[in-house]
């Protein structure tokens, strides 16, 4: 079995080689992160600058230094706060994730369920689901089980249509190549509906974490003894609208976290599973 | 329909591959009144009607017909992938009910995973069958060596081009050493530069495996230069029309494409699928290519 047998020389030579222009940080990606972040910090000074040129009192408008200052000083009543919004939240995407995996396995593989689910699922997108909130709270209770209920339930959606539309993506030749090996089906969904689909489920993974979060907010603006929502309605309420600011901050930066999570997952599936050479 | 079924080596001094406990005149696959009804909305049709056939050990054989005219649904038949309304397929001795491990098959599109490297892409029917890998890496390093692709091993299909993807699916259909390889118009796909090549190639590379190759294409001058032998597939329903020896030696190269012989033999083809279907497949830019 020796020798090579007639090539197409061009492509054969063109091949290897092509990753010019992706390693090295151009003038463009400098610009890329710079506009972005120069735009927001001259937001962030036009604020500031509104707040003392037009001497706004902090119950209306507290300023970015002052908002600053309240997260320094009182960083451990933000960070009690802090941690059971962000446990929910991360407790109600992973279930959601789960769910939304599970049920476009069953939408994937039974006809019987996607005819009798899938359309129901569709329409169930167009329903203001934040509107159902305080029924959980009738059906679960003010713990934080109907929290997580309830982000569970807006944010398995966008998971159950990512995930499906990545099952049912695969390349049918690929499929009838592994009928034709005498592949099982779970032998061709693990070596390939599942890494094809990673992308998919990836995409509806970072709808879903950003979706929990609301859906926990929203189960804290309702009834809760803790959390972010819970001292924003509480701050808020009080007219202490500094404390409200330095609440959503945080809550930014909880919400960034999370979602920096489900990014790193999908780089390092990425990396696995990329079609560009290692 | 079924007069020249008899093995012929291809290629001199090539050894049969396959065990020879069986008489040698026994085909390795027999065709018998194979007939493919579909359920269509506008009644049955008939996809392929009583098709016959032997194919002996280490024949290349085409089949060759327009579109429509059943040859890929008779291959997936064959494949275990449609079954016959009526009619058997013996393969090695046993029929032909379902998929089975000891076929290879290559489709239009290379079908390779786009995340798995081309060594990894070659091994994937030994993960499917579960067969121990560490022999069979040795292999697809030889095979990838054969169709000229020694260095690639690591490269990811998006770095390849069509026909050097074809070229590794060919491979990997070979890779657990199959007793019969199916190809479905393997080529129609690439460029007609690169698909003279890859026919050139085909052509070297089987006469190395000696392996049974059945071959579906439309194209006239494909189906004669690769072939032992071309059986055309037309009418309606569609039926075998012609089962035809092509008189060239082998190893053969694209020269001989240019003979007097080979326009005469393709030109003979030509007439018959005109005259069952009243019109030649694919034309004269099929052949021309």
């Amino acid at each position: 079995m020796a020798g090579a047998i007639g090539t197409e020389s061009g492509a054969m030579l063109a091949a290897p080689g092509r990753a010019a222009g992706l390693g090295g940080l151009g003038l463009g990606s400098v610009r890329a992160v710079l506009l972005p972040v120069a735009l927001a910090v001259a937001a962030l000074a036009a604020w500031q600058a509104v707040v003392v040129l037009g001497d706004i009192p902090p119950v209306i408008l507290p300023s970015p230094v002052s908002t600053l200052r309240y997260i320094v000083e009182h960083w451990d009543i933000l960070l009690t706060h802090a941690v059971p919004t962000t446990l929910e939240s991360a407790i109600g995407f992973v279930l959601a994730t789960l769910l939304g995996v599970l049920l476009a396995i069953v939408i994937t593989y039974s006809s019987l369920a996607r005819e009798a689910l899938y359309p129901n699922l569709v329409f169930f997108q167009l329903i203001p689901k934040i509107a159902l909130a305080p029924l959980f709270i009738i059906w679960l209770g003010i713990g934080m089980q109907s929290r997580v209920a309830f982000a569970v339930f807006i944010a398995f959606f966008p998971v159950v249509i990512a995930t499906t539309a990545g099952f049912t993506s695969v390349d049918r030749g690929m499929l009838r190549l592994c009928r034709s090996l005498t592949a099982s089906e779970w032998q061709i969904f693990t070596h390939v509906r599942f890494p094809a689909a990673l992308p998919y489920i990836f995409s509806g993974m970072k709808v879903a974490i950003t979706l929990a979060i609301i859906g926990v907010i929203i189960g804290e603006f309702i009834t809760a003894q803790a959390g972010l929502g819970y001292l924003i309605i509480f701050a808020t309420a009080r007219a202490d609208t500094e404390v409200s600011m330095a609440a959503i901050v945080v809550l930014c930066v909880c919400g960034l976290l999370l979602y920096g999570l489900v990014a790193l997952g999908e780089i390092v599936a990425n990396r696995i599973f990329s079609a560009e050479p290692a | 329909m079924a007069a020249q079924s008899a093995t012929r080596p291809r290629g001199p001094g090539v050894p049969q591959a396959m065990s020879g406990a069986t008489a040698p005149a026994t085909p390795l696959l027999r065709i018998a009144q194979v007939e493919k009804v579909y359920g269509g909305r506008q009644g049955p049709v008939r996809a392929v009607a009583s098709a016959s056939l032997e194919i002996g050990r280490g024949e290349f054989v085409s089949l060759l017909g327009p579109s429509g005219c059943g040859k890929s649904t008779l291959l997936m038949m064959i494949a275990g992938l449609e079954t016959p309304t009526s009619g058997t397929i013996e393969l090695d001795g046993s029929r032909v009910v379902r998929p089975r491990r000891d076929i290879g098959i290559i489709f239009q599109d290379a079908t390779l995973l786009p995340w798995k490297t081309t060594l990894e892409n070659v091994l994937f029917p030994i993960r499917i069958l579960k067969l121990p890998l560490a022999p069979y890496r040795e292999r697809a390093r030889e095979l990838l060596a054969m169709v000229g692709l020694s260095g690639f091993e690591n490269h990811k299909p998006a770095q390849l081009s069509g026909g050097m993807r074809q070229r590794v699916a060919i491979c990997r259909a070979l890779i657990h050493d199959p007793a019969i390889l199916l190809m479905d118009e393997p080529f129609s796909a690439l460029d007609a530069i690169t698909r003279d090549q890859m026919n050139e190639a085909l052509s070297e590379i089987m006469d190395r495996t000696a392996k049974t190759v059945i071959f579906v294409t439309h194209s006239i001058r494909e189906a004669a230069f690769l072939s032992d032998r071309v059986v055309v597939m037309g009418g309606r329903p569609s039926h075998v029309i012609l089962d035809e020896r092509m008189p060239f030696g082998r190893p053969r190269r694209l020269a001989i494409e240019e003979t007097p012989e080979f326009g005469q033999v393709v030109r003979h083809l030509r007439l018959t699928i005109e005259q069952a279907h009243g019109t030649a497949p694919s034309g004269r830019s099929a052949g021309g290519e």
